[in-house]
């Protein structure tokens, strides 16, 4: 008995280690952190408004690629930011979110709609000068001031 | 009745009547008023400064706006609901009917035209510093805009807020006409400032932190303070704590709604960044010019 069962046994502790090792591994792949990557994605949403503001402010040069650039990232922003605040994701890792992203979804949703539009008429006009990209742009800054004056409790 | 219980009841009596002296109302009157031909342009400028459609405007959703100021905005306090009133030139349901006097007492010192105290979430405190010339102005415009016929109910608060006497004794300790900070003649724009933060502006009425008694702590101007709506702090603008910004982020921020980090204004600062964005270019450098000055 004590002999046939033994490489049984054998098999299956080895195959809890391989698991267990490899855990680490899977972890990230299949590890959803939505918080996590909203806060990046309006990281990014930040960096690509840094040469648009230096335009806008005449410290740095009108670059009509630039602002394609930028713009795509946003229209990028508007799209994911719809699945990344998830039930369960009211609080923790600091999140800024409001509790109304979730009492009043369809009005968060329509604030993102309005973004995603704003930002879609700004790359059909495509400015090609520093005069006619201000107003481009401080109509896509409207549709983000909105969404952070309903959505979005400032920490500092 | 005993000896000691009628000189108690006494002495009662006459503090009550003393707080009830005390608590009286205090307008002006008539004579006060300058000879004065309303000025339109400015009456505009000082209404986006004083952001009066911010809380008067049509309430949507949190927020007022617009230039119908039918009223209606709910504001949850700890001492209960404000219902924001209308104050559109309708002669019944706004102040239509009220005389320049009715408007400059209420303006400077918290009183409905019938001598009643308005609650100081009306920030006539700081009102209270606004030129009488400035105030006609600013009714000027007032009158002119469109009319809305929306009756806003009263205040729904608890004990002890309804006695609204008792708001005539918080004005003996607090409703004093003094800026915080002298200028000299030569500061005309730092001046101007100084006006438009502490008069029409009321900044201080978010940014300062209150004392238990709930009036502004005049020993920290403008240094941050817990958000009325219990939710994240209202960040200090002290010239200490703008060591980071330039005058030229300030202005950019007034005008545009960016920070020198590149974040994009959120929150009830919003609608106050969208009134400055409306001021003239010289008053938004008045400002973040006076606000840079350390005191």
């Amino acid at each position: 008995m004590r002999s046939a069962r033994q490489p049984q046994r054998h098999t299956l502790s080895r195959a809890l280690v391989t698991c267990l090792l490899l855990l680490p591994l899977a972890g990230p792949a299949d590890h959803h952190d939505p918080i996590a990557e909203r806060q990046q994605l309006m990281s990014d949403t930040r960096e690509a408004l840094k040469p648009l503001i230096g335009m806008s402010r005449g410290q740095l040069d009108f670059d009509r690629e630039t602002v394609r650039a930028s713009l795509a990232v946003f229209a990028r922003t508007a799209d994911e930011s719809r699945d990344l605040y998830p039930d369960g994701t009211q609080s923790g890792g600091d999140t800024e979110a409001k509790a109304t992203i979730w009492s009043d979804r369809a009005g968060f949703n329509q604030a993102l709609t309005d973004f995603s539009e704003a930002v879609a008429a700004a790359q059909q006009a495509d400015p090609q000068t520093a005069e006619a990209f201000q107003p481009v742009l401080r109509s896509v800054l409207g549709t983000c001031k909105a969404c952070h004056d309903g959505y979005r409790v400032d920490k500092d | 009745m005993s000896h000691f219980l009628r000189w108690g009841l006494l002495s009662l009596l006459f503090g009550l009547g003393v707080l009830w002296v005390l608590s009286r109302p205090q307008p002006l009157t008539a004579s006060a008023l300058p000879g004065h031909e309303p000025d339109l342009a400015n009456g505009e400028v000082l209404f986006h400064a004083a952001g009066c459609g911010s809380c008067h405007g049509q309430p949507d959703g949190e927020r007022a706006r617009g230039l119908v100021l039918s009223g209606g905005l709910i504001m949850r306090t700890p001492a209960g609901r404000f219902h924001v009133p209308n104050i559109s030139p309708h002669e019944t349901a706004g102040i239509g009917a009220w005389s320049a006097l009715d408007f400059v007492n209420a303006m400077r010192r918290g009183l409905s035209p019938d001598g009643r105290h308005y609650y100081p979430a009306f920030p006539y405190t700081s009102y209270q510093q606004m030129t009488l010339t400035d105030l006609l102005d600013l009714k000027a415009y007032l009158d002119q805009l469109p009319p809305s016929a929306q009756v806003v109910p009263e205040h729904e608060l608890d004990f002890p807020w309804q006695l609204r006497r008792g708001i005539g004794l918080w004005k003996r300790l607090f409703l004093d006409a003094e800026p915080t900070r002298s200028m000299t003649k030569q500061q005309d724009l730092l001046a101007r400032g100084r006006y438009l933060v502490e008069g029409p502006g009321h900044c201080g009425a978010c940014h300062t932190p209150r004392t238990w008694l709930l009036a502004e702590d005049p020993a920290r101007p403008l240094q941050g303070a817990p958000a009325a709506d219990g939710k994240g702090r209202v960040p200090g603008i002290s010239a200490a704590q703008l060591a980071d910004w330039s005058v030229d982020d300030l202005n950019y921020y007034f005008e545009a709604g960016v920070d020198p980090e590149f974040d994009v204004v959120g929150g009830s600062m919003v609608a106050v960044q969208e009134n400055l964005a409306r001021l003239p270019a010289r008053d938004r450098q008045a400002i973040a010019l006076y606000l840079k000055t350390p005191r």
